[in-house]
């Protein structure tokens, strides 16, 4: 058992030497995990996007229309950029990229309004971008609740009916709370989980650029890879996976805790809870990445096999699309990636403030797999101590 | 010479099955699973709970309109706001509804009762949905109970119907009224990915050549000019992706019905330019880093962040300026934005030529860095 243990700490010495001598290595270890989530930041720090132009067509020109336009102006969403003459002139605006909506005020809006009947303003918008027709649709909203409220008061004092003020103003009232991200921020809703993936992902391409390169001076060396310990293939696994997940823990200290305090990202949740529920994270991604070794055949390949699947990656974790309204199909292949499971939990710690209790079923998930796939590694090294074997046999009988 | 390059590209290509897979398969599969995805293109009937503490006639109304709206899916009811934050952390729910207690009396009373709703943004397209099913049953509600209120008071039919809206904005998001999420995700993302497969692609051609060395037979064979060179080893992957990229065109344009408000041509040009553009700018980065291992990282490096930087879905014009800038180094975004002005928008052409434009810059900027490449074909230096 001693024994045992001791072939692993071998393995596992020889693994950090192999790390730090390659530079591909580190480059995926070290800088890609400690820089990405930096950029990633910078680039969506800005958060909310606001004062959108806006063009005015006003057909209407009457002191209640100017009102409407002076309030537009003043949402959050909108800034208006000039009044078009007509919807030829604010289409080309729109084609021009001067503007990205447009409010056409029609010429009987305020004589319908002063009427008691309607008045019906339409607003055409860019829908080029969803941010953009999402930040509009909410100063809307806004704006029209306003502008009712006050037309309304008015309205009802006009008609003097007694006791109407009062069964007007008396409306019931809405509050909407945003849990998770109470600034409706892009950064705030998206790097928390884009975080979590930048481990799986960068530990991954980094495993397999070592296997690649492994493979390459097997290749080189008749089957055997001079670089290697000789352990059982069990212990192999477990010596190089406990390398990387011990490299890892300071790294996910780094992305889950210090870069959201760092960039005022929600962060809620118990450190020491998030830092255990990564943990089988962290394992089950080493062990998946050592399985994909058997797909590089040499060090570059690990790019072509490796790099497309963080897309994949991020939509099956359902952070932009919920997995809910997936095809069965890509929710089965969702369950079986670490980060899906990964930034599921992190997320629901770290923006609802969760505790490890509530997160149990990712929780059981990740231990699964990584279960699953200690199996399947244990398989390919096999299969690689086999061939390994038999050219150390035709070595020898030459 | 240029036949005999191309001729030995296509025996190159079908000697590794990475190449298929690289070029095709991946492609392929991505346009597949983008589709297939986003099915629906509305993630509709978001899971969702209530939390009703009147038990009233009218709090059981709300319910069920809730529940036959098309946004929302009240799943579960609580019966506190701690039960119902406990099912959004768990994960089961992506917001909640709370009707407070003695609600029906307040309103029909007129003092005014607060209705609260919660979203987590955390997951925003869910978050957002269920936000805007429970905005919008909220002001339904409240209207409905100002219109009893002002009946009751003596106010005329039709006059109580006009006080609770007295004027209306209609909004029209242009030529995506359904605000089908597959027309902004998978017009971007494949293109996206193109992008970044034909990164990978070309750097890897290019340089394996450089470090197995055989370079310099690839440099002989096209009689020592770099420039034929070049072309011979890239034609026929240009082919082949540009097949990949029109395929994929008409997947989602004729297939699937997404919005085409211009000629088909428009399109097939900007993804043969794409396509050449792309080719192009990695070719630049194996100039300039003439290292398999180096120019294929910062390659994906770029190829990866494109899917940010080029404002797929948060806006250039929010960006800080120093970051906004590296969006126009890609050539993603110059084909994201023909595709928005064109395909989407239906613009007259003459809007969109500087994009057309700018995607002939990487030609040039290639060739001007080709002489460099010359240099390490001849003298392929191999860096472990």
């Amino acid at each position: 058992m001693l024994h045992w243990f001791l072939n692993m700490a071998r393995v596992m010495r020889k693994e950090f030497r192999l790390v730090f001598s390659s530079p591909g290595t580190m480059i995926f270890f070290f800088a890609l995990p400690l820089a990405y989530p930096i950029v990633y930041a910078a680039i969506y720090n800005p958060e909310v996007t606001r004062d959108m132009p806006v063009a005015v067509v006003d057909r209407c020109r009457t002191a209640e229309s100017r009102e409407f336009v002076r309030h537009a102006d003043a949402t959050q969403a909108m800034k208006i950029c000039g009044y078009a003459a007509d919807m030829a002139e604010a289409r080309r605006w729109w084609e021009e990229k001067k503007c990205f909506a447009v409010i056409e005020i029609p010429a009987d809006y305020s004589a319908r309004v002063a009427r008691g009947e309607q008045g019906v303003i339409q607003f055409y918008s860019d829908a080029s971008l969803l941010l953009r027709y999402r930040t509009f649709l909410q100063s809307l909203t806004e704006l029209q609740m306003a502008t009712d409220a006050d037309l309304r008061e008015i309205a009802i004092n006009t008609l003097g009916v007694s006791g109407m003020a009062s069964a007007g103003g008396s409306s019931i009232q809405t509050e909407a709370y945003f849990l998770g991200d109470p600034q409706q921020g892009f950064a705030s809703f998206i790097m928390p989980g884009i975080v979590v993936l930048i481990l799986q992902q960068s530990m991954i391409l980094g495993i397999t650029f070592l296997g690649g390169a492994s493979n390459e001076r097997r290749r080189l060396n008749r089957g055997l890879d001079p670089l290697a310990v000789q352990a059982s293939p069990l212990v192999t696994v477990l010596g190089k996976a406990c390398c990387y997940v011990i490299l890892y823990i300071p790294l996910s200290i780094y992305i889950l805790h210090y870069i959201p305090v760092w960039f005022h990202f929600p962060h809620l949740g118990n450190p020491l809870e998030y830092i255990l529920f990564i943990f089988p994270m962290l394992l089950a991604t080493a062990m998946l990445g050592l399985t994909c070794t058997c797909m590089v055949a040499e060090k570059e390949s690990a790019f072509v096999v490796v790099v497309f699947t963080s897309v994949v990656f991020l939509f099956l974790s359902g952070l932009t699309w919920p997995r809910y309204a997936m095809p069965p199909f890509w929710q089965w292949l969702g369950d079986i990636i670490p980060a899906t499971w990964g930034m599921e939990g992190f997320i629901r710690i770290n923006n609802n403030g969760a505790t490890l209790s509530q997160q149990i079923v990712p929780y059981a998930w990740l231990w699964c797999l990584t279960a699953v796939y200690t199996l399947t590694a244990w398989l390919v090294a096999c299969l690689r101590a086999r061939v390994s074997l038999s050219a150390l046999g035709a070595v020898k009988s030459n | 010479m240029l036949w005999q390059v191309i001729k030995r590209e296509i025996r190159l290509l079908g000697s590794r099955p990475m190449w298929l897979v690289g070029m095709t398969l991946v492609p392929l599969f991505m346009a597949f699973f983008f589709l297939s995805i986003l099915g629906e293109g509305l993630p509709k009937k978001v899971p969702a709970a209530i939390v009703d503490l009147d038990h009233s006639q009218m709090s059981r109304q709300i319910t069920r309109s809730l529940n036959a709206t098309e946004l929302v899916d009240i799943t579960q009811k609580e019966e506190s706001f701690n039960a119902a934050m406990d099912a959004v952390q768990r994960g089961e729910i992506f917001g909640f509804f709370v009707i407070p207690d003695n609600f029906e009396r307040d309103a029909i009373g007129g003092r005014g009762p607060t209705l609260t709703f919660y979203s987590n943004l955390t997951f925003y397209v869910p978050g957002t949905l269920v936000f805007k099913g429970f905005k919008t049953m909220g002001v339904t509600t409240s209207g409905r109970v100002v219109q009893t209120n002002l009946v009751s008071k003596g106010a005329p039919q039709e006059m109580a119907e006009v006080l609770l809206q007295p004027m209306t904005i209609q909004n029209h998001p242009l030529h995506n009224p359904w605000l089908n999420y597959s027309y902004y995700l998978s017009t971007s993302f494949l293109p996206g990915i193109l992008e970044l497969m034909i990164f990978i692609m070309t750097v890897y051609s290019i340089a394996h050549e450089l470090k197995t060395g055989t370079s310099r037979q690839w440099l002989s064979i096209a009689g020592g000019d770099i420039w034929t060179a070049v072309i011979g080893k890239l034609a026929p992957q240009t082919l082949v992706f540009t097949v990949m990229g029109l395929g994929i065109n008409s997947l989602m344009f004729d297939w699937h019905h997404f919005p085409l408000n211009c000629p088909m041509w428009h399109m097939a040009i900007a993804m043969l330019l794409f396509v050449i553009a792309s080719q192009c700018f990695a070719t630049f980065v194996c100039c300039a880093l003439p290292n398999l291992r180096l120019s294929l990282s910062v390659c994906c490096l770029t190829g990866i962040l494109a899917f940010s930087v080029a404002a797929f879905s948060f806006p250039v014009e929010s960006m800080y300026g120093g970051i906004a800038i590296f969006s126009y180094i890609l050539p993603v975004r110059y084909y994201f934005e023909i595709y928005i002005e064109q395909a989407l928008n239906g613009f007259p052409l003459y809007f969109s030529r500087h994009y057309y434009a700018a995607l002939l810059v990487y030609p040039i900027l290639a060739m001007l860095a080709a002489p460099l490449l010359r240099r390490a074909a001849r003298k392929p230096v191999y860096v472990p």
